[in-house]
């Protein structure tokens, strides 16, 4: 409890500046990754997408599963935010600003990723010039925009409430509007999947239901691992109790999430139609490791989340990990796999341009994998992600987003 | 009007010339065919299905459907592939295409699109094929566009004019007359993916 009063004395302070010496490093790395990222883009940009690992018949890889990934993580910090306001219930203390920060960090991360998989970026202007309103992709970016915006406005509006400038119902209204736009963010992204006949994988209509428990589980994990970092660094005050609470939530996320995998695998299966071929594609391919990895990891952070002698700080920790690595296995297995099965056997002209592996034959292009991707696209992965982590990093330096006094 | 063409299977002999015409008509650059023929006997080239002595071999030329209800055209974000209103062609404008390749994954049939991953190179330093080809371009998605450079000219595609077997139809399906519509009409045909609810435009005669 010491350490709870010290940390809300600090928060009293009026300067919003943090941090020292080690937050500055962190500032410096990720600038320096995220540099190196932008310079690796223009290697892309200028020598062509040639570079990466995709191809006519694997035509999306680690930027869309990062995209995915990424559009996850942020509706989680949003949800676990706003719940508590929208009706009125008791938060989970002070984490709440924090939450919505790492959460517009994911969203801004997104954004980033699908503009490095554009082949023609300078084009963007298009998107708002000749929209098509029936494409799912244009959905994607009115929602994700709006949801950016959104989430900054709330994070103003908590911090001006702090400040007595704007009322509680004010509060309330944007974080109800808030919690509707985090959870459309996540059905419209698997739309851009789910509503397409061409890949079996894809297509159910519990991919919407299922993105958004995915988004669960790794938001919640991804807030529970910031706030317990913070608080070891005294950034903030963390009840133990409220650290419990949003564990127990974390393995309830975990097991909606399993469960519903386990349904989407069965509603497949059954027939031993096509749908088993996909199935089998999943648990015995090549696959099979990321699908493996994503039972065992979610597995075990239930585990750790309900068993109350497991749920200390570290365990906590590691849960919320292999809960975020089982998500984004999750994101590689749908991605890759939405590719891995051809609706019509690929013969003859068989080209660099057409598929991954084609130097080494048919046979090549069959085994294994059909995409893995190259140390160009990993780097700009890494840019990117630094790039998001550079912006977490100056808002915990920069802005107030410390508790102010009692939540609601 | 809508086109459409129907490909007599019984008449194909597997020759790849239609997607070597496509190619220079076209003035594809190098590693990319907007026609390929795949066969019945899986995915290696000339495969023939079924147990020896009882094999069975047959061609499938496959290069874009030009489908009804295309799915490519629904999800496209800025519109650079579109159904043509006049003809019933699936389209790609190149100059408007952010390259995304959402297209690449909304369509079915694996393999018709192609992306052009890096700057078009090609064999020979001159343009081939048809003079008003529009220019490839780096990082768009481009496809089969029944030739349409020729097509709207009144002309047929070069894949059509170029088969030796003659086992390719082109014309107007609305129009009865047309020798693709009583083709379609009197023959026992299959269409690719007909589960998947595209309608497409083209029939493989049986």
């Amino acid at each position: 409890m010491s350490e709870n009063t010290s940390a809300a004395k600090a928060a009293k302070a009026p300067a919003a500046r943090y941090g020292g010496k080690g937050l500055n490093i962190a500032i410096g790395v990720c600038a320096l990754l995220a540099v190196c990222g932008v310079a690796l883009w223009i290697v892309q940009l200028t020598g062509g997408m040639v570079q990466t690992g995709m191809r006519n018949l694997d035509s999306w890889g680690a930027y869309i599963t990062m995209f995915m990934f990424l559009v996850g993580l942020s509706a989680g910090g949003l949800i676990i935010s706003s719940v508590p306001k929208a009706f009125g219930m008791k938060g989970f203390g002070g984490i709440s600003k924090v939450a919505v920060w790492t959460s517009i960090c994911c969203t801004v991360l997104a954004i980033g990723f699908v503009v490095v998989d554009m082949g023609q970026p300078f084009r963007v202007w298009e998107l708002f010039i000749y929209s098509n309103l029936g494409s799912p992709l244009m959905w994607d970016i009115i929602v994700l925009g709006t949801y950016l915006i959104l989430s900054i406005v709330y994070l103003w509006a908590q911090v001006r409430a702090e400040a007595g400038k704007v009322s509680h119902t004010a509060l309330r209204v944007i974080a109800v509007v808030a919690l509707v736009c985090a959870v459309l963010v996540h059905s419209v992204t698997a739309w851009i999947f789910g509503l397409q006949q061409s890949h079996e994988l894809w297509h159910t209509a519990l991919l919407g239901p299922w993105f958004v428990s995915s988004a669960l589980v790794c938001g919640t994990a991804l807030v529970l691992v910031v706030v317990i970092a913070l608080r070891r660094v005294g950034y903030l005050a963390v009840d133990q109790a409220n650290v419990e609470k949003l564990a127990k939530m974390l393995g309830a996320f975990v097991c909606v999430d399993l469960y519903f995998f386990g349904c989407d695998l069965l509603t497949s299966a059954f027939p031993n139609g096509s749908g088993a071929e996909v199935v089998a594609m999943l648990v015995a391919g090549p696959l099979a490791p990321f699908f493996w990895g994503e039972i065992v990891l979610c597995v075990a952070c239930a585990v750790v989340c309900f068993v109350p002698s497991l749920r200390k700080n570290g365990l906590i920790v590691a849960a919320s990990v292999a809960a975020i690595v089982g998500i984004l296995f999750k994101r590689i297995q749908l991605l890759v796999g939405g590719f891995q099965i051809p609706n019509l056997d690929y013969a003859s002209a068989l080209t660099p341009m057409a598929a991954t592996n084609w130097d080494a034959g048919m046979a090549g292009v069959y085994q294994g994998l059909v995409y893995a991707p190259t140390m160009l696209e990993l780097g700009i992965v890494l840019g990117v992600v630094a790039l998001g982590g550079l912006l977490l990093c100056l808002g915990l330096k920069y802005l107030p987003l410390k508790p102010a006094g009692e939540e609601e | 009007m809508h086109y459409g063409m129907a490909i007599d299977v019984t008449r194909c002999i597997g020759c790849h010339t239609c997607a070597v015409a496509c190619k220079v008509a076209n003035n594809l650059p190098n590693g990319i065919w907007w026609n390929r023929v795949l066969n019945d006997g899986g995915p290696v080239m000339d495969t023939a299905s079924g147990v020896y002595p009882k094999n069975h071999l047959e061609y499938y030329p496959t290069s874009c459907q030009h489908c009804e209800n295309p799915a490519c055209v629904k999800v496209c974000p800025v519109g650079a592939t579109y159904k043509d209103p006049e003809t019933g062609i699936v389209r790609q404008d190149y100059d408007k295409c952010i390259g995304c390749r959402m297209c690449m994954a909304a369509c079915p049939y694996t393999g018709v699109r192609s992306f052009n991953w890096e700057e078009p190179k090609f064999s020979v330093d001159f343009a081939v094929g048809d003079v008003d080809t529009p220019a490839h371009q780096k990082h768009v998605v481009e496809k089969c566009t029944f030739c349409y450079q020729r097509t709207s000219q009144g002309g047929t595609p070069a894949c059509m004019e170029l088969c030796p077997g003659r086992a390719r139809f082109w014309g107007d399906l609305d129009d009865p007359g047309s020798e693709v519509s009583r083709l379609v009409r009197e023959r026992e045909y299959k269409q690719l993916l007909p589960e998947r609810d595209t309608k497409p435009s083209v029939y493989y005669l049986v």
